[in-house]
């Protein structure tokens, strides 16, 4: 199934095509759409905390209130921050909307994010000991890790990961530099120092508690129970859908894993081809693409990190029968079926034993 | 800390841009009177600018911002018309070569009167230092445009002032009636038209030497000013004497810097610290800084991550992977896919 030297250089000639076209169309199309969104957005986040506020009239527009927020919170990530953290809307020279400039309504620093997963993630994508990203230092995804006691009540962890899951994203750079706990790893390279992690992890983080559960809930006076309480659902239904939104991207039934010596020196032919089989897609009509940030083109978005996401759907049929004439495995299957894939190799995991996701290809 | 953006302005732009079309924080907004061509490429804008506007010194420039296809452009234009104009009515003017294969230049002809633009608070230190003492002005082409706001504006006249002005022939030569009505009503005036068809620039240069000014102020094409700033220096004029303001970067591909073997500079300025240096064209920018002891941040040096995004000043680069050039003005760039092509000034 390996494909020869000559077949990688015609991928990856077909896939800079693909890239290209899109490039050259990016204009008022792409910028009107995403300051639609934004401003969605904004009017969404403004009239959810209002909404919390009037739940004094009726506690269903507490419930409005709490959705619209979490909608805010989840577009504000999704399509918006990740998206714009990613560099896809710098051509814009935007004031807002700029890889350098724009922070996000989440606990994550967002330069911590732009080092741990547009760098390491986008660039080691599901290489074994490379990229934190595939089982966060925390579950077992494949037999390529050792198991551990700590795997059998893994289910939990991942439920609680969920849950907490900006806090996860916030502290996984901590984690990985052993911050607070652990031996240091002597091949870690980074620019940055233990302390501007710290700051930036508690700064970043006291910022959106402070908003959230001081804040707003102290400027709505009697009603700060019920701001406090809206707040907290907000955040933790944006941290169960992106949590699940993102589990689907990589850790599905069929999706590849690597060895650091196989990708050794690597032609961008390879690189794509790595790409596509570490990811997986799902399918569904275009308010979930949009609510997921186009993450449910997870293959496009590896392949084309920097395109404006909106185009993914339209590039997804062009690299699927790219993928089909190098017999390449495309994955992708509807939410519900990749999502119980994802819970199953949770679950399968947590015991001894099973596949390994490095697969000699 | 409330919309996680810098301020709460940033925070309501799209809600504030629905409101005032074209809002840009850190921006005034100016509305076009009127376009009129002055000569066969140099169009003339008058702009009604924003009362909050806080003005300018004869002499400077504004970047003026557009959008187009979705992006903010902004390029850098000298004001020409007197300070006495934006004083009584609000009004500048903006005189613009218009550059018909360019980006830029060509949407200044499509705007319509009464379309608003953005511009910014005026900058540069091109302006005239002594009023009170004798000056000679030197400008090429549409560097007369500083040069005429500066003398336009100037309301008394105490010492001789020589305006040597180079041009493709008086139809080339923008804003030359109201200089010659300058010239006509103001004894201490005088303007001398250097055709550069015809006059060799050695004549210009013999020109000034003759005049025993002691302040020169140089505007106009970068080679033009190297030239007459060389002939000034060589007959004993300092330094310290001769101010110059450069239009027109000096262009030239980068197969043509490698084949002659020429070196380019760059100026890397990190916390306000600048550090020159020399740079290899074949290599990126970030090799580059990094060899010269810099450490910009980095991360995936295939232009992916992003986290080597900086502010270019000036200068023009190259995108190694797709060959694209960049334009000349103020943008941010990746620095592991960039690849000198002019002298650069960058912001770590």
């Amino acid at each position: 199934m390996k494909l020869t030297t000559e077949q990688f250089t015609a991928l990856e000639q077909e896939l800079d095509n693909i890239k290209q076209q899109v490039q050259t169309q990016l204009g008022d199309t792409d910028a009107r759409y995403i300051r639609r969104v934004l401003l969605v957005q904004r009017l969404s986040a403004l009239s959810g905390r209002i909404l919390l506020v009037l739940g004094f009239i009726t506690p269903w527009l507490w419930l409005a209130g709490v959705l619209l927020l979490a909608l805010a919170k989840i577009l504000d990530n999704m399509e918006i921050g990740h998206n714009v953290l990613h560099g896809q809307y710098d051509w814009m020279n935007d004031p807002v909307l700029h890889s350098k400039r724009y922070e996000w309504d989440i606990a994550c620093d967002a330069g911590s994010w732009q080092r741990t997963h547009n760098f390491e993630h986008h660039t080691y994508t599901n290489i074994i000991g490379k990229d934190r990203d595939f089982g966060y230092g925390l579950l077992r995804l494949s037999n390529d890790f050792r198991w551990r006691l700590r795997n059998l009540w893994q289910g939990g962890t991942y439920l609680l990961l969920s849950m907490l899951f900006q806090w996860g994203v916030s502290y996984h750079e901590l984690a990985a530099q052993r911050v607070f706990a652990g031996k240091k790893k002597a091949d870690r390279h980074t620019q940055v120092s233990d302390s501007e992690l710290k700051k930036a992890f508690f700064g970043k983080g006291a910022r959106q508690l402070v908003k959230d559960y001081v804040f707003f809930p102290l400027i709505a006076g009697p009603m700060w129970l019920w701001v406090l309480c809206g707040n907290l659902l907000a955040n933790l239904i944006r941290n169960l859908w992106t949590s699940t939104v993102i589990f689907c991207g990589h850790f599905t039934k069929e999706v590849y894993a690597f060895n650091a010596t196989e990708c050794e020196g690597e032609s961008r032919g390879q690189w794509y081809y790595r790409q596509m089989l570490g990811s997986s897609n799902f399918t569904g009509p275009t308010w979930l693409h949009i609510l997921t940030g186009h993450l449910s083109c997870q293959i496009e978005h590896h392949l084309f990190p920097d395109i404006p996401a909106r185009h993914y759907p339209a590039m997804a049929k062009q690299v699927q029968a790219i993928a089909a004439k190098y017999a390449i495995p495309y994955n992708t299957g509807s939410f519900v079926r990749q999502y119980s894939t994802v819970f199953l190799r949770i679950m399968r995991y947590s015991l001894p034993g099973g596949d390994k996701a490095v697969k000699a290809l | 800390m409330l919309g996680n953006q810098s301020s709460l302005t940033l925070y309501f732009l799209p809600l504030l841009q629905r409101l005032a079309s074209g809002f840009l924080p850190g921006q005034y907004r100016a509305s076009l009177l009127c376009r009129q061509w002055q000569t066969a490429d140099m169009l003339q804008l008058s702009f009604n600018v924003s009362g909050r506007w806080p003005g300018f010194v004869p002499g400077q420039h504004v970047l003026l911002t557009l959008q187009h296809n979705g992006r903010y452009i902004s390029r850098p234009f000298s004001i020409c018309s007197p300070l006495s104009l934006w004083q009584s009515q609000q009004h500048i003017q903006l005189c613009c070569k218009i550059n018909r294969a360019g980006e830029f230049t060509p949407l200044l002809n499509q705007l319509k009167n009464g379309a608003v633009v953005n511009i910014s608070k005026a900058q540069g230190d091109f302006y005239w230092q002594q009023p009170a003492t004798a000056a000679v002005f030197v400008a090429a082409g549409s560097g007369i445009t500083p040069v005429a706001a500066m003398l336009l504006s100037q309301r008394h006249w105490l010492a001789p002032v020589s305006l040597f002005y180079r041009c493709r022939g008086s139809e080339n030569a923008a804003l030359l009636s109201e200089l010659t009505q300058l010239a006509a009503r103001q004894p201490l005036f005088t303007l001398t038209l250097s055709d550069s068809r015809t006059e060799p620039a050695e004549t210009l240069q013999q020109q000034l030497m003759t005049n025993s000014s002691k302040q020169f102020y140089l505007c106009g094409p970068a080679g033009f000013m190297q030239q007459i700033r060389t002939a000034l220096t060589n007959s004993g004029v300092s330094a310290a004497q001769i101010r110059q303001e450069q239009f027109g970067l000096a262009i030239a591909a980068p197969a043509e810097h490698m084949a002659a073997g020429l070196q380019l500079s760059a100026s890397f300025i990190r916390a306000g610290i600048s550090t020159q240096v020399t740079l290899n064209p074949q290599q990126s920018l970030l090799q580059n800084a990094e060899q010269h002891g810099l450490a910009p941040r980095f991360g995936c040096r295939m232009g992916v991550c992003f986290q080597c995004v900086c502010d270019k000043v000036s200068g023009q680069v190259r995108d190694i992977r797709s060959g694209a050039l960049s334009g000349h003005g103020a943008e941010q760039i990746q620095l592991c896919v960039s690849q000198p092509v002019t002298e650069l000034v960058i912001k770590l």
